[in-house]
């Protein structure tokens, strides 16, 4: 039970405030969820791989783990850095992501990994988070959030949103709902060789749409397959280097809701949320109906 | 006209005011809304309101006579259950517009979101765009007009009222049937938009309910009554309620409809006993003066909470479920005794409004009888999800029982066998229901209590839910709770028995480190005060009950409430067995039997040497069976002999 944002700057160069647009949007709907708030923000993408882990308060054998990881699989690193309860490693990497991250994950918990794409979460609110982790900070292209209250799970850092696709690079998704065939799902990734590292199964679409992506479809592809496949009720939102989409179950049990500029294209939950970035404007807004989607890429 | 700007003031502060310049009678323009929820909810005043910008969820929820314009857009539930005036949405609205409403006009200029209309019961929705689908989902009567296309399952499951489409009637839901239109209509329909200035030239359809799910074909054979004290021993696998329950099938070739609780064995209170010997405990008559028994229920977040002479309220029965006599009966008897009485999913009755010095009105999922008057004088709201004699059902009521005074009272047609929705309109997860939460506190200025009533299944996960939603208190009914009708199915199989809800509420609790500032009260079979005091010690606030009171008040526990000749005049609208019914008499009788309750409560508190019911804990318990002890974690009395390494092996 949550509440979603994401934000897409059509023609960004990567100087927009990307940090402090999704911490409004969340901070305006933190009421259907304080429990934990998590952010996917991208920049132009580089040579680097970006690899965020959670190591808690006491990380320094986690720490040392994942150097020897890295240096294992011929991974440079050029620079890290302790945040809150997480650690931030660049590093240079041409092998496969795929085994490389399944690799890191006997260290800590990759909660992020990708040439563009920075994954920030934690427990607490928007402004918890923004405190511990200058989120307001970030300038960027694009990026999703979400609140979260747990119902059925613990709260900790690694269940929040986005949930990175694990095994691929800069996919990451937020998801309201639930999945009901997950664990049918789950098992035939599992016998194809993919590896989860939660028991969310909002984790299952990200991997899910991150294949697709991979065995070349488009993310729109992907975005209809995903309706067609998962069972349940959902309104998710995912993320890759230069795109935003949506997805929308054919019940609209979960609400969406969207603002698009000339300048930029906004999805949250609620209006309250788009409304923060306008204040004291009436938006032209548009409700998605019920089992569609849509993507939005940004001008290169 | 006064103009109100929220990015100045809090919801809150701004539906104050709206209130007091209501109140005087003053217009109200609202700048710099940015599409926050709950504007104008509780507005009892007619006075006009207007919003310039969108608003969010709820908008003019909850009011009654006042007349709002949203230039721009809305959210979810907007004119949630108004009785009288009007909402003009200039551009769209999110699901469920209209949703419940009583009479007033709706009005969206643009598109609407699904369920349109959900439980509405009389009134005009006018959709001059298209709908998403389900539009008049479970309508009860009114009138809804879609100028555009209607969208998908157009009327699922209408009782009544009237749906007309001048687009594309995209496909029909379960129970709806298209139909000539009325020589009146479109001379109504017109008027209608013209009075809102909306141009319309075309031809329309009509989606009416096709009457094929209303009533059950076959009722329960009248039997000879077997009493629940029967019913509910212990027997072998065939017995006389297995074979009546086949008797019933074989006659009716459906499930089986019946009142009152799960009536089999199952895990209860009487498998635990007090630690010490409590062979004095009935001696000293002066307990009551040595024991502190009153307790304050709600006032989490600053409201006024119930205050109880003793830990006990009259668990939720509804008028309609029960006859006006007996609810009265049960409403007096609250008063003499000092606690709460609860209206039950029917809607408030005035008598029971002057009887009872504390009443709690609760708000169902089909809102039947829900109104604003009658929250802003109750003394606390409770939002059913569910109950123990049936999680996961919503109500049922019998056409036996719908009289024209019900009827009107809950705003549904007479005649039908009534069924309510299993969820709310507008709570499909928990971040809607702290949503849902926060308009009943903005329509009621914060002042009184909101609690949840919710039948025991999944009890560890769903406490963390109220707790993080914001309850000031949660009502939590076991299996062995009792229902005027239900599914014997449901009935007798789903959900946890009592003793283990409890436990498993405070575990829940517990794991997310929950302070004790939200309370827990416990229901579901509970007979009387020696087990309102273990329930107390394993860690309840207060506890509830039903069952006890209406057989204090007369009732024989014969199993035919849905049925709807109650002999005694009870579970009944009959008035042949209504008038049999004494509620002055009743009412003492019920009142005595609390009286008796108090004194065990004050009796064993006081014998175990505490001077404060609240200071029982679970370590004056013992559980006399395995699975008890299995279930609560009290040490097991007998207990275990470790015959191999004990004494006696030596010997």
């Amino acid at each position: 039970m949550c509440g979603i944002a994401g934000i897409l700057y059509k023609n960004s160069q990567g100087a927009e405030p990307v940090g402090q647009s999704l911490i409004s949007m969340l901070d305006g709907c933190q009421h259907r969820g304080e429990d934990s708030t998590g952010f996917a923000m991208y920049r132009p993408e580089d040579n680097h791989l970006h690899l965020r882990f959670i190591v808690g308060d006491d990380g320094e054998a986690a720490i040392e783990h994942i150097k020897s990881i890295l240096a294992e699989h011929g991974a440079t690193l050029l620079s890290d850095e302790r945040l809150g309860k997480s650690y931030r490693a660049n590093v240079a990497f041409e092998g496969d992501i795929q085994d490389f991250t399944y690799a890191l994950e006997n260290a800590a918990k990759l909660i992020s990994a990708g040439y563009a794409l920075d994954i920030i979460k934690d427990e607490g609110t928007a402004k918890d988070v923004d405190d511990a982790y200058a989120v307001n900070g970030f300038a960027g292209t694009h990026g999703i959030g979400h609140v979260r209250l747990a119902t059925e799970s613990e709260v900790k850092p690694e269940a929040a949103h986005p949930f990175l696709a694990t095994g691929f690079a800069d996919v990451a998704i937020v998801h309201n709902g639930q999945i009901t065939n997950y664990w049918k799902m789950r098992r035939r990734m599992e016998r194809r060789g993919f590896k989860f590292r939660t028991d969310n199964d909002s984790e299952l679409i990200a991997v899910y749409l991150a294949d697709h992506l991979k065995n070349g479809h488009t993310l729109e592809t992907a975005l209809q397959e995903a309706i067609d496949t998962l069972d349940g009720t959902f309104s998710f939102l995912v993320s890759t280097k230069d795109e935003i989409g949506y997805a929308k179950d054919h019940l609209a049990a979960k609400p969406m809701v969207l603002v698009e500029t000339d300048d930029l294209i906004a999805i949250a939950s609620e209006e309250v949320s788009l409304n923060r970035l306008f204040p004291g404007t009436a938006l032209t807004t548009t409700e998605p109906a019920p089992g569609t989607f849509k993507t939005w890429q940004r001008s290169i | 006209m006064a103009t109100l700007d929220l990015s100045t003031l809090s919801i809150t502060e701004a539906n104050e005011r709206i209130r007091t310049l209501g109140e005087q009678g003053t217009d109200i323009e609202i700048i710099n809304p940015d599409a926050r929820h709950h504007i104008g909810v509780g507005l009892t005043a007619p006075v006009n309101v207007k919003v310039k910008g969108s608003a969010g969820y709820f908008c003019a929820g909850l009011s009654d006579g006042a007349s709002f314009e949203i230039e721009h857009n809305v959210g979810w539930a907007v004119g949630d259950n108004m009785y009288a005036g009007s909402v003009i949405v200039g551009g769209n609205a999110g699901a469920i517009p209209g949703v419940a409403i009583r009479g007033a006009d709706i009005v969206v200029k643009g598109n609407m979101g699904s369920r349109a209309g959900q439980v509405m019961k009389a009134g005009n929705l006018i959709c001059a765009g298209n709908s998403n689908f389900m539009a008049g989902y479970m309508m009860y009567g009114g009138r809804i007009v879609i100028l555009g296309n209607s969208g998908e399952q157009v009327g699922q499951d209408m009782t009544a009222g009237e749906i007309f489409v001048a687009g594309d009637v995209q496909s029909l839901g379960a129970d709806a049937m298209l139909t000539d239109l009325d020589s009146t209509d479109t001379d109504e329909i017109r008027a209608l938009l013209d009075k809102y200035e909306i141009s319309f030239k075309g031809a329309l359809q009509k989606v009416v309910n096709a009457g094929t799910k209303l009533r059950y074909a076959k009722q329960e054979p009248r039997t000879r009554p077997q009493p629940f004290f029967v019913s509910s021993g212990r027997s072998d696998y065939w017995n006389a309620k297995v074979q009546e329950d086949i008797f019933i099938k074989a006659g009716t070739g459906r499930y089986r409809i019946r009142g009152y609780g799960a009536s089999k064995p199952m895990a209860h209170f009487n498998d635990i006993a007090f630690r010490k010997d409590l062979s004095h405990a009935g001696n000293d008559a002066d307990a009551l003066t040595r024991v502190n028994l009153e307790t304050k229920i709600g006032g989490r977040y600053g409201a006024k909470p119930l205050s109880l002479s003793m830990p006990v309220q009259i668990a939720p029965m509804s008028f309609g479920a029960l006859s006006k006599k007996s609810k009265i009966a049960l409403a007096t008897a609250s008063r003499m005794s000092g606690i709460s009485e609860n209206t039950g999913e029917g809607g408030m009755l005035e008598e029971a409004r002057q009887e009872a010095d504390q009443l709690v009105f609760q708000c169902l999922s089909g809102r039947l009888g829900w109104n604003i008057k009658d929250m802003q004088r109750a003394d606390g709201l409770e939002i059913y999800i569910s109950q123990g004699a049936k999680p996961g059902l919503g109500g049922q009521l019998m056409a036996k029982k719908i009289t024209p005074e019900l009827a009107e009272k809950r705003g549904i047609p007479e005649g039908i066998d009534l069924r309510s929705p299993s969820r709310h309109p507008d709570v499909l997860g928990a971040d809607d229901l702290v949503i849902k939460l926060e308009e009943f506190r903005e329509a009621t200025g914060h002042k009184i209590p909101v609690s949840i009533k919710m039948g025991a299944g999944r009890v560890k996960d769903d406490i963390k839910i109220a707790y993080k939603d914001g309850f000031d208190y949660v009502a939590l009914d076991g299996l062995q709770g009792s229902t005027g009708a239900a599914s014997t199915e449901v009935l007798e199989n789903v959900g946890i028995p009592t003793v283990g809800a409890l436990i498993e509420a405070k575990l829940g609790l517990a794991e997310i480190e929950a302070g004790d500032d939200m309370q827990l009260v416990i229901m579901g079979g509970i007979k009387d005060g020696i087990d309102a005091a273990k329930a107390i010690a394993l860690g309840a606030d207060a506890v509830a009950m039903g069952t006890a009171a209406i057989i204090a008040g007369g009732c024989i526990a014969c199993m035919q409430c849905h049925v709807g000749t109650c002999p005694v005049g009870i579970a009944t609208q009959d008035p042949e067995h209504t008038d049999r019914y004494d509620n002055a008499q009743e009412a003492l009788n019920i009142h005595r039997f609390l009286e008796g309750v108090r004194w065990q409560m004050a009796a064993i508190t006081d014998a175990l040497g505490y001077d404060d019911i609240h200071k029982l804990s679970p370590d004056d318990l013992v559980a006399l069976t395995p699975e008890a002890a299995a279930i609560t974690g009290l040490e097991y009395v007998p207990g275990h002999v470790d015959l191999q390494n004990s004494a006696l092996k030596k010997a």
